[in-house]
């Protein structure tokens, strides 16, 4: 599993961030280290610490490093000349929170290090996407959508593809926890899965990707359309419509 | 005093008047920095050249590079904002250029300096009229390096040096910050001095003193 790096200003903050990406993964999630503060309550970064923090986390499949603006990428820059690692070792420049979010439920889905950067830096898309709608209509973010991902699924295969349609039935549709369990549950099977919002014609979008899946802001009694190819395309399928059923678990009991 | 070489003591004494022109304009520092950054740039340099002189002075060291590679990571891991990495970076690449020499003539103390601003250019991508640090130490490199080749001793190249930052430092005023904070600013960054230009010139301000004195 990747490890990950929070460089901020504020040790609050990158705490805060981090305890928001966290309540979307179980109990064993991505080893995570904090570099923030100058020491002494001083606002401010430390390239020493920044690369501590990498040192700590390297466990051999690569670090990725969030930082919030400023001194935080100069001192994170930086860091990758005092850190001892071997580790491959990426700076992303995904936005702080939603990205940090993204990339923790990828690499808690045991994802490398070059998905998970991917997913972090598309985080945008699902508050862009959001937005948009309001005025244009815009479809889902192109890094997001299956077209342009480099795992696109050719269409000779896709034709083989299992697809159900479900009718979302919890309260508030593919939100964020929902799209967290969902590309927790795909991430032990052979399968390459999407989702589409037949109701409001967006996506398909990986299944895989935490921010396709928000980006569809797929809501409640919208018809989705679940599709899956690979081994176990149809153990795939079958989970998704059995957590879609049980309502993602947010039904009122 | 006409001195052709710069020795270790020179370089020790160089950042104590550094620190002690840091700690005068502190507030003028914060002042500058208020008006286009986050107000914090007197009291990290304060805090950073406390921490530097603190630490040279416990352990003297034998070697320039020893010496001003310890002054860049005291910086890096004292100042918080920006100049940590930026100031260390200079100091530290200065080190490197350095060696393990007692004393550097002119010349290689000019060269270090420049491998220093080289290493500050490489860190925060800054160019002449970016509004930044670079925009003082560039062209008192040039003058330094100009003094140095027509023969002058150590305190007239760094009596140019001086005039040259101070020149640069007040062609930021104008400008239009691209770095750092400032840059959020956009045209609202105009009219006020850089605070980073501003420290930077004191640093040239106390190496005329050190060898003068």
């Amino acid at each position: 599993m990747i490890g990950i790096v929070v460089v901020s200003h504020s040790p609050a903050l990158a705490q805060a961030a981090v305890d928001l990406a966290l309540e979307m993964v179980g109990e064993t999630p991505p080893a995570i280290a904090i570099a923030a503060g100058a020491g002494e309550g001083i606002t401010g970064t430390d390239a020493v610490k920044v690369a501590q923090a990498i040192d700590e986390v390297a466990s051999g499949d690569g670090v990725l490093v969030f930082m919030d603006l400023g001194s935080a990428v100069l001192s994170g820059t930086m860091a990758t000349e005092f850190m001892t690692t071997s580790d491959e070792v990426r700076l992303t420049d995904a936005p702080f929170v939603e990205g940090l979010i993204a990339a923790v439920v990828l690499a808690n889905a045991g994802a490398a290090l070059d998905d998970v950067d991917r997913e972090a830096r598309a985080a945008m898309g699902a508050k862009q996407s959001q937005l948009s709608d309001r005025e244009d209509g815009a479809s889902v973010p192109e890094n997001t959508a299956v077209d342009s991902s480099p795992d696109v699924i050719p269409s000779s295969v896709a034709s083989a593809a299992i697809t159900v349609e479900e009718t979302l039935i919890n309260p508030d549709g593919l939100h964020s926890r929902p799209a967290a369990a969902i590309v927790q549950a795909l991430a032990g099977i052979d399968a390459t899965a999407t989702i589409a919002d037949v109701t409001t014609g967006k996506g398909p979008v990986r299944a895989n990707s935490l921010i396709g899946i928000m980006s569809l802001g797929a809501k409640k009694n919208d018809v989705v359309a679940f599709s899956a190819t690979g081994a176990a395309a149809q153990q795939a399928i079958d989970m998704l419509v059995t957590m879609t059923r049980e309502g993602f678990g947010e039904l009122a009991s | 005093m006409s001195t052709s070489t710069i020795s270790l003591d020179h370089v020790v004494a160089w950042l104590a008047r550094f620190r002690e022109l840091v700690t005068e304009q502190q507030s003028y520092l914060t002042e500058l920095d208020s008006a286009i950054g986050d107000a914090d740039h007197g009291a990290n340099m304060v805090r950073g050249m406390n921490a530097v002189v603190e630490k040279v002075g416990a352990a003297p060291a034998t070697a320039a590079d020893e010496l001003l590679k310890s002054v860049g990571m005291t910086l890096v891991t004292s100042v918080g904002g920006a100049a940590g990495p930026l100031y260390g970076t200079l100091f530290l690449r200065m080190g490197v250029s350095a060696g393990p020499v007692a004393e550097l003539d002119g010349a290689a103390f000019g060269a270090a300096l420049r491998a220093g601003l080289d290493g500050v250019v490489a860190r925060g991508k800054a160019e002449a009229g970016d509004k930044t640090m670079f925009d003082a130490i560039n062209p008192a490199l040039d003058a330094w390096d100009a003094a140095v080749a027509g023969g002058a001793d150590i305190a007239a190249a760094a009596s140019a040096a001086l005039a040259a930052a101070e020149k640069g430092r007040d062609s930021t005023e104008p400008l239009v910050a691209r770095k750092g904070r400032a840059s959020y600013l956009g045209e609202r960054s105009t009219g006020h001095l850089d605070p980073g230009a501003t420290s930077s010139t004191l640093l040239f301000q106390a190496l005329a003193d050190t060898v003068t004195s």
